[in-house]
């Protein structure tokens, strides 16, 4: 039986900002391999895992958790200091004094620049400096640091993971890798067991930018219904009821809401109640934010529901989940896979 | 039209709750087609033929969906927090009265009584995070009895007839495209047409697209309501559009360049029979056309829209005239593709 | 071809998106003895055809053009318009403007408006009309103008309106030239509506179908005063490849295989992350089951101005390196 920490200790630990997954994609195939069918690289570039029921015309799920992180890009240079932009949304909030793992060959540490405290007025020590205005520091000359870390090259935060408390871990890239890994525990879940539909499980690539991966994997793959897999806000002393409905450790979330075809949301309450598997009740009144939202509209339209993992600090180093939730995630996504209730869909 | 549109603007259909609407179309509809189906975002797509087969095939669409709410959490002393469906301004919803639920619980969005608000408070408009319905629950377990997360919210408002040639009803935004549509079905008609009543339009145009993918038109005619701000504050050119001018032919919006060609020719099909018609004077808005006009291989759309004032509210309103007008001018729109000899 | 006056040519063209059949002939005209087959879509985006048995390689370059759409004529003969694509207020003060028909005016603010503040709805267009009547007899809701400045030519460098995307046209058209013998199966699709949101391109891809995707646009440079560096290249630093702009991060296995090509062929060439700005490599690499996508572009200043500048000498290291990765052998895909 898998260890999941251990699982999400590895994929925490990759470098895979959208847009530069390789690393990633190609560990999440090599966890798939066992088990599925099928498990490859896409031309554009996802994981996908095919585990095939053998029935004729049998239809086909789509399980979609994405692999890549929020990042950095080096935009140029100055005095030896390089210039950067974000990919993906980051609260330059963060960033003073942060440690990064820039992603030459082999890596580069750098830091990004913070002025002290000693030459800051009053003032200035309250205001959050836009990202425009900070520097990576990689400690090279200003002749060496274009050549070493041309324009172009990618950046993460430094990985860091560890556990808290009895059920918590915390580290970076639990957006959406924590995810992923519960996809992967739901696929075991079903190992050697006789199945009714055709299971895919997406890796997807460039979610945090533009969902790219989810809406060619789809496309490609042309299921029956899709199940987006990813983070939702989980409540902390600034973040509290205004903002989430959703507390650590209580269970995986379902929402209400237009990007969640009711057939497929109640069918997963169902499961949930039968099971005994704790869940959350969350409302997504427009645009999930989710692979979930290209998912849905591919081609003719498809059945579409989002399945949430509660996270604090979400977009930062320091993302926080419950163990205990991964695991009842995947009892949920494997309870759906065994049994989707196809005949809810009564159009 | 009026008993028509009456009807179909009572009838609730919040995006992504369309099923009452739905079902309330399908009926009226169904002795007048051929086919229909309800596609997986909730789209229902009638196909209707017409004397003869086009040689470019036409699409029309009005969405049935309409802005409302959804209940966010139930608070620890039985009231209500909500998000919006769609875009909503959060100062045309304080004090209102609202229907929570399929059960429809009468509710009302409440707010401070004004002898407790500061002279600093007044000029502010609080967020609709931190808005509340009342639905006289005794506590959250009593409240809980009656409504749940995920219950939609839907505004409260009768159908008035007022003034000259106007109506006030809720979700004029879009019942009037559906009038028009469901006249349409129901009359004998010149060329096969395909149909789609959208779901989901308020919250990004979300059923064209897979609805414009599996039918792929040649040409899409998507009839609609679109602001009109023709209050005196503004200067003219502010003013979007006019309620009684007419309807609005699709020149340009946020989202959507509409076919040059397919605009002039509303023109003139307007000019030569006497509809009256006018263009936005402020670029904004989008429908369905953002969605439909780039589905597979292209698609030319176009657009008429009837003017409402105080759209996306419970009070929204417009000229019966407009929406009489939206109906004629789409059929003389459908007899041009009827006509035409060869591809465009 | 001679750059000069090909983009006299095409800058004589009346093309704000929604309107491109000017440039669209004027282009089919320039290309007749070179491609296989011409299609024109439902849209407009003119699609031309070379054929070869090898992967199905696109290349996209938009010609339309920002412009304006007149919404409104004041009682005193002033225009109200709506902006076709991204044209900020302060862009286009006292801009000299031409119409379709040839009429002629300038953009004027009006003398209330606070200047710190200026917005589109702020703005006229004057065409020396003297009220409603006389404007209406002259112009009509929906008739739209475009920039009327010239075109110069400063040593090596450009000053002209629409490079943006005129000179990338341009740069595609002279690599059409130069292909020699390519074992891939070459689209060139000169697409429309990019300017208000990269419409065109999405259902020319859906069509064709291709393996990979090659953009080329203008990018904007970050070599001004006071530069914001919201783009990383620079003027006369070579052709523009590609990392990322706000639509899309390219494969890194495209730049990287066009970075092999300019290094190969003595291309000068620069890495390109842009903060402001997509294009039509945005709906490009997400088609059907997805392209492998590239860009290569042309640096290029003051971008969405009267007066944009290039420099001659990356026009032609875009060109020779589009030409060189139209005639590269790339792996098959499927």
């Amino acid at each position: 039986m898998t260890n999941t920490r251990s699982l999400l200790e590895t994929l925490s630990s990759l470098a895979g900002p959208s847009g530069f997954e390789a690393e990633v994609v190609r560990t999440a195939v090599e966890l798939l391999k066992p088990l599925t069918d099928e498990a490859y690289v896409d031309v554009f570039g996802n994981a996908v895992g095919i585990l095939r029921c053998g029935k004729p015309n049998a239809k086909r799920i789509l399980f979609s958790a994405h692999l890549d992180e929020i990042g950095f890009i080096v935009t140029g240079a100055e005095e030896g200091f390089l210039r950067f932009a974000p990919i993906g949304s980051i609260d330059p909030r963060m960033l003073p004094g942060r440690e990064l793992t820039i992603m030459t060959d082999p890596p580069t540490f750098g830091i990004i620049t913070c002025l002290p405290p000693h030459v800051l007025s009053a003032e200035e020590m309250d205001r959050s400096f836009p990202m425009e205005d900070l520097r990576i520091d990689p400690g090279l000359s200003k002749e060496d640091v274009l050549k070493t870390i041309p324009v172009g090259t990618p950046a993460v935060y430094r990985a860091g993971f560890f556990s808290m408390g009895k059920d918590a871990v915390c580290g970076k890239a639990m957006d959406d890798r924590a995810c992923f890994v519960a996809a992967l525990l739901a696929l075991e879940k079903l190992k050697g067991k006789a199945q009714e539909q055709d299971i895919v499980v997406l890796g997807s690539t460039r979610e945090e930018i533009d969902h790219g991966g989810a809406t060619v994997g789809t496309f490609s793959l042309d299921p029956d219904l899709c199940v987006a897999i990813d983070v939702t806000h989980a409540e902390t002393p600034d973040g509290g009821p205004k903002h989430t409905d959703c507390v650590l450790g209580a269970g995986p979330a379902v929402a209400f809401g237009p990007n969640h075809t009711p057939w497929v949301r109640d069918r997963l309450f169902s499961l949930a109640r039968q099971k005994e598997i704790p869940t959350q009740r969350i409302v997504m009144e427009g645009k999930s934010y989710t692979d979930g939202w290209e998912m849905q509209i591919s081609r003719e339209g498809i059945p579409t529901c989002v399945v949430s993992l509660p996270t604090r600090y979400m977009h930062t180093p320091m993302e926080t989940i419950s163990v205990q939730d991964i695991e009842s995630l995947a009892d949920l996504l494997a309870a759906l896979m065994e049994a989707p209730g196809w005949e809810g869909d009564c159009r | 039209m009026k008993e028509l549109l009456r009807e179909l603007c009572q009838v609730p259909g919040i995006s992504g709750f369309e099923e009452e609407i739905r079902a309330c179309i399908a009926e009226k509809i169904r002795p007048h087609v051929q086919d229909m189906k309800v596609d997986a975002v909730g789209n229902l797509i009638a196909w209707k033929a017409g004397r003869r087969k086009a040689k470019n095939e036409l699409l029309i669409t009005a969405h049935m969906d309409e802005v409302g709410f959804i209940v966010k959490r139930v608070d620890d002393k039985g009231y209500i927090r909500f998000a919006p469906i769609g875009g909503i301004d959060r100062r045309t919803v304080i004090g209102k009265k609202v229907l929570v639920g399929k059960a429809r619980i009468p509710g009302a969005i409440g707010l401070r009584a004004y002898h407790l608000v500061s002279a600093k408070e007044e000029k502010i408009v609080p967020d609709m995070a931190d808005l509340y319905i009342d639905i006289g629950a005794t506590g959250k377990e009593d409240a809980q009895k009656l409504v749940q997360i995920g219950d939609e919210i839907l505004f409260d408002s009768d159908w008035v007839e007022f003034g000259k040639d106007r109506i006030k009803a809720k979700a004029l935004d879009d019942r009037v495209g559906c009038a028009a549509m469901i006249r349409l079905i129901q009359s004998e008609l010149p060329v096969d047409c395909t149909f789609v009543f959208s779901a989901q339009e308020e919250v990004g145009a979300r059923g064209a697209f897979g609805a414009a993918f599996a039918i792929r038109p040649h040409i899409a005619l998507v009839l609609e309501g679109t602001t009109a701000a023709d209050l005196p504050e503004l200067k003219e050119h502010r003013q979007v559009t006019r309620v009684g001018a007419g309807p609005v032919l699709g020149l340009m919006d946020r989202q959507t360049l509409y076919d040059r060609e397919l605009f002039e020719r509303l023109r003139a099909l307007a000019e030569k029979h006497g509809i009256p018609w006018q263009t936005k004077r402020t670029i904004s808005g989008g429908t369905d056309a953002s969605a439909i006009q780039t589905t597979a291989g292209g698609v030319r759309v176009a657009s008429i829209s009837v003017p409402v004032r105080y759209i996306h509210t419970p009070s929204s309103t417009a000229s019966l005239n407009d929406c009489e007008q939206l109906y004629v001018l789409a059929e003389r729109f459908i007899e041009t593709i009827a006509n035409e000899k060869e591809d465009l | 071809m001679d750059i000069l006056t090909a983009l006299q040519e095409l800058n004589a063209c009346h093309a704000p998106s929604g309107e491109e059949k000017e440039i669209r002939d004027c282009i089919q005209r320039m290309t007749l003895d070179r491609v296989d087959e011409t299609h024109v879509d439902a849209l407009g985006n003119l699609i031309l055809h070379k054929k070869g048995t090898g992967p199905k390689l696109l290349f996209a370059a938009h010609m339309d053009s920002i412009g304006l759409m007149v919404t409104h004529i004041e009682k005193e003969g002033f225009l109200r318009f709506g902006c076709i694509g991204g044209l900020p207020a302060e862009n286009i003060l006292y801009t000299p403007v031409r119409f379709l028909s040839g009429i002629r005016g300038t953009i004027v603010p009006d003398q209330a408006a606070d200047r710190s503040k200026l917005t589109l709805d702020d703005l006229y267009v004057d065409i020396g009309a003297k009220d409603e009547q006389e404007a209406a007899e002259q112009v009509r809701i929906g008739d739209t103008a475009v920039y009327d400045t010239p075109l110069n030519l400063l040593g090596s460098r450009l000053l002209s309106p629409y490079l943006d995307n005129r000179i990338s046209c341009l740069a595609l058209l002279k690599a059409m030239e130069s292909i020699d013998k390519s074992p891939n199966d070459l689209y060139f699709v000169f697409t429309v509506q990019e300017e208000p949101g990269l419409r065109g391109a999405k259902p020319a891809a859906f069509a064709i179908d291709p393996d990979y995707a090659v953009v080329c646009d203008v990018t904007p440079a970050g070599d001004q005063p006071g530069s914001k560096h919201y783009g990383s290249s620079r003027l006369g630093g070579g052709a523009a490849i590609k990392v990322m702009d706000t639509s899309v991060i390219c494969h890194p296995e495209m730049v990287d295989r066009l970075k092999a090509l300019a290094e190969k062929n003595g291309i000068t060439a620069q890495n390109d992350v842009i903060v402001k700005g997509g294009t039509d490599a945005g709906p490009l690499h997400i088609s059907r089951s997805g392209v492998l996508t590239g860009g290569v572009s042309v640096p290029c200043r003051y971008i969405h101005t009267p007066q944009e500048m290039a420099d001659l000498r990356d026009v032609e290291s875009c060109a020779a390196l589009l030409s060189a990765f139209a005639e590269s052998a790339l792996p098959a895909l499927r």
